[in-house]
């Protein structure tokens, strides 16, 4: 251990300290973390107990009663649209056992009532019945203060639902900053999205944080999905997607903003014509022009969520057709990760493009997608692979572009850097990893 | 609709045919397998959640697959590109067939319900396992079977499985 380092808690039972094994400005992460059951331990109470999550949309539970169960960090949460009609999340346990009071994956109910011994919650979480109350002693059963457990705070952003366990955090509209103006141009652009469908749920032994990785990196396409090239699906050229901006939008937030064939088919993210149509009444003069030249977006909101707008064809000779993607991961250990993926759709989209767009979608991305499904075995077999002493004295590799300038002629907030090929997104999103475990 | 009985000759090509179709897809013979399906083949294997059983079996419109001919193909080709990673080097596959039962619904159209499990092993790993139940219209010219449309419920909810790379 370097004598500079000061000992402090993130010192790891190895002797290392994370912010000697982590060192993000010189492109260097340690394969450990992708893999050490004792750096989980430490995400659980530093990151999963205190960031901000995505729960979900709002058209998911667009019914009073309607309840759906998702994860908040890692804890299980009902989420629900009250009676009143007011968003709701709380976590998944009985106050009197903990067990569950939803056990579907979705329903209407104006109650959540635990198996065990009956206690029964109203949709807005309050108790309204124990099991044998008249055997309580007075002052035994405090019914008022013993309703499910709300989140810390719950918000919405553009329908997205987030919510968190830290009553400390700064309120999301704060936490989100400057992504909410890359946030307005994907998920607002036209007046707002809705989800089509359900989530995919799959698990891949991997850590949650190389699916972040992945999505913010546009030069792994060309060798990862070379089968599409082959197929003539992806253009013949390693730059293809090297163009555009990648952007660190403060918090951890990172996107990229890339464009395709310089036709119009590729501007506006490839929607249909009615769509673009929309968008001068949604956002700013900079925005439409940014989303103009843009066929291709992935953003990732810190630490877990994503979108990536992509333009893909499931068929080989066919065009490629727009899709919005929105992605989370839950990590149930160091090594295994639940993936939730849904797609959403302009709210306004004609039933022919939402046809087309669901198509797409289930057939390029998902488990069964013809790109995403490349994607799990790599990352699979780099954490096999890294799960070794002497794998672990080795780190990782994240230079490109260490010494490219900002572009500050960027009309954008956040800081921007010209073209797509970099890790500049990844060493800002492990800067802010690090900064939050260190804290 | 009418049952078609185990031990009569029409009962014995489906499972004949079934049979062959999974040796097909272990064998990694694809192109010969798509000729088995319809060019009109619709095949889905739609998401599975947890409901009360009132709620129904779980099934939703969107789907893990959903498959048209031209989408079926265009896997197989990308499977012989030599950078399909998922399934490069491939895994092994055993298609397991069972509880076939076999219901005519008119002269040319079978509707058939079959068991299935599924294992893949990759590389020197442990073998993952898929069960569920598939729903076949096959088209009877009285000597070929055809498929007309499959789909394929799944018993998991999460696909706990990685991906889904292979065929069913």
């Amino acid at each position: 251990m370097s004598a500079t380092i000061p000992p402090t808690r993130t010192v790891l039972r190895s002797g290392e300290a994370l912010e000697e094994i982590v060192r993000p400005a010189e492109g260097l992460v340690s394969r450990r973390i992708f893999t050490d059951p004792e750096v989980y331990e430490l995400e659980q109470e530093r990151i999963f107990a205190k960031a901000w999550f995505f729960l979900g949309h709002e058209s998911e539970i667009a019914e009073e009663g309607d309840v759906v169960t998702r994860t908040c960090g890692i804890d299980p949460v009902v989420l629900v649209r009250d009676d009143e009609g007011i968003v709701r999340a709380f976590l998944n346990s009985c106050r009197h056992r903990g067990m569950r009071v939803c056990r579907t994956d979705r329903e209407n109910t104006s109650f959540l009532r635990c198996p065990y011994h009956g206690w029964s919650y109203a949709n807005n979480g309050k108790l309204l019945t124990a099991a044998a109350e008249e055997h309580y002693e007075d002052g035994e059963l405090d019914k008022e203060n013993l309703g499910l457990i709300p989140v810390a705070q719950l918000d919405t952003y553009q329908g997205l639902i987030f919510a968190t366990w830290d009553p400390d955090a700064p309120p999301l509209r704060d936490f989100l900053g400057d992504m909410t103006y890359y946030i307005d141009l994907i998920v607002g652009r036209s007046g707002g999205v809705e989800i089509i469908g359900q989530p995919q749920i799959w698990d891949v032994d991997t850590a949650w944080k190389f699916a972040t990785d992945n999505f913010t990196d546009n030069f792994h396409v060309f060798s990862a999905h070379h089968s599409l090239v082959e197929l003539g699906m992806l253009p013949n050229d390693p730059d293809f997607a090297a163009h555009g901006h990648m952007i660190v939008a403060g918090n951890g937030h990172i996107l990229h903003l890339t464009p395709g064939a310089p036709i119009e088919a590729y501007e506006s993210y490839g929607l249909p014509m009615e769509l673009r149509a929309k968008f001068a009444e949604h956002l700013t003069p900079d925005q439409v022009e940014m989303a103009r030249k843009t066929a291709y977006s992935a953003g990732t909101v810190w630490p877990n969520f994503h979108w990536l707008q992509l333009m893909s064809s499931g068929t080989i000779g066919q065009p490629d057709v727009p899709f919005l993607n929105l992605r989370l991961e839950v990590p149930l250990s160091a090594t295994r990760t639940r993936m939730w993926s849904w797609l959403a759709v302009d709210k306004d989209a004609s039933p022919e493009f939402r046809k087309a767009t669901y198509e797409t979608y289930v057939r390029t991305f998902g488990p069964a997608g013809i790109y995403d499904q490349d994607d799990m075995e790599n990352w699979e077999d780099c954490t096999r692979a890294n799960l070794g002493p002497a794998a672990k004295r080795h780190s990782l590799h994240h230079k490109m572009g260490i010494g490219r300038p900002v572009d500050t002629s960027w009309p954008g907030p956040g800081t921007a850097y010209a073209d797509s090929y970099g890790e500049m997104t990844q060493r800002s999103w492990y800067a802010a990893w690090l900064e939050h475990m260190t804290r | 609709m009418t049952a078609i009985l185990p031990h009569t000759e029409l009962h014995g090509r489906v499972v004949e045919f079934l049979n062959r179709e999974a040796e097909m897809l272990d064998e990694y013979r694809f192109s010969d397998w798509l000729k088995t399906l319809s060019p009109d083949i619709t095949y889905r294997m739609p998401v599975r959640t947890t409901q009360f059983l009132t709620d129904g079996k779980g099934f939703h419109d969107f789907a893990l697959i959903d498959d048209d001919y031209a989408t079926l193909e265009t896997r197989v080709k990308r499977l012989e590109t030599e950078f399909a990673w998922a399934e490069t080097p491939p895994s092994r596959t055993r298609h397991f067939v069972t509880n076939v039962l076999v219901e005519r619904l008119d002269d040319t159209t079978l509707e058939v319900r079959s068991c299935f499990m599924v294992t893949r092993t990759r590389a020197d790993l442990e073998h993952q396992i898929f069960t569920g139940l598939k729903i076949d219209r096959l088209a009877d010219d009285g000597e070929r079977l055809l498929v007309l449309s499959r789909v394929i419920e799944v018993d998991q909810t999460a696909i706990t499985n990685t991906n889904l790379s292979i065929f069913f």
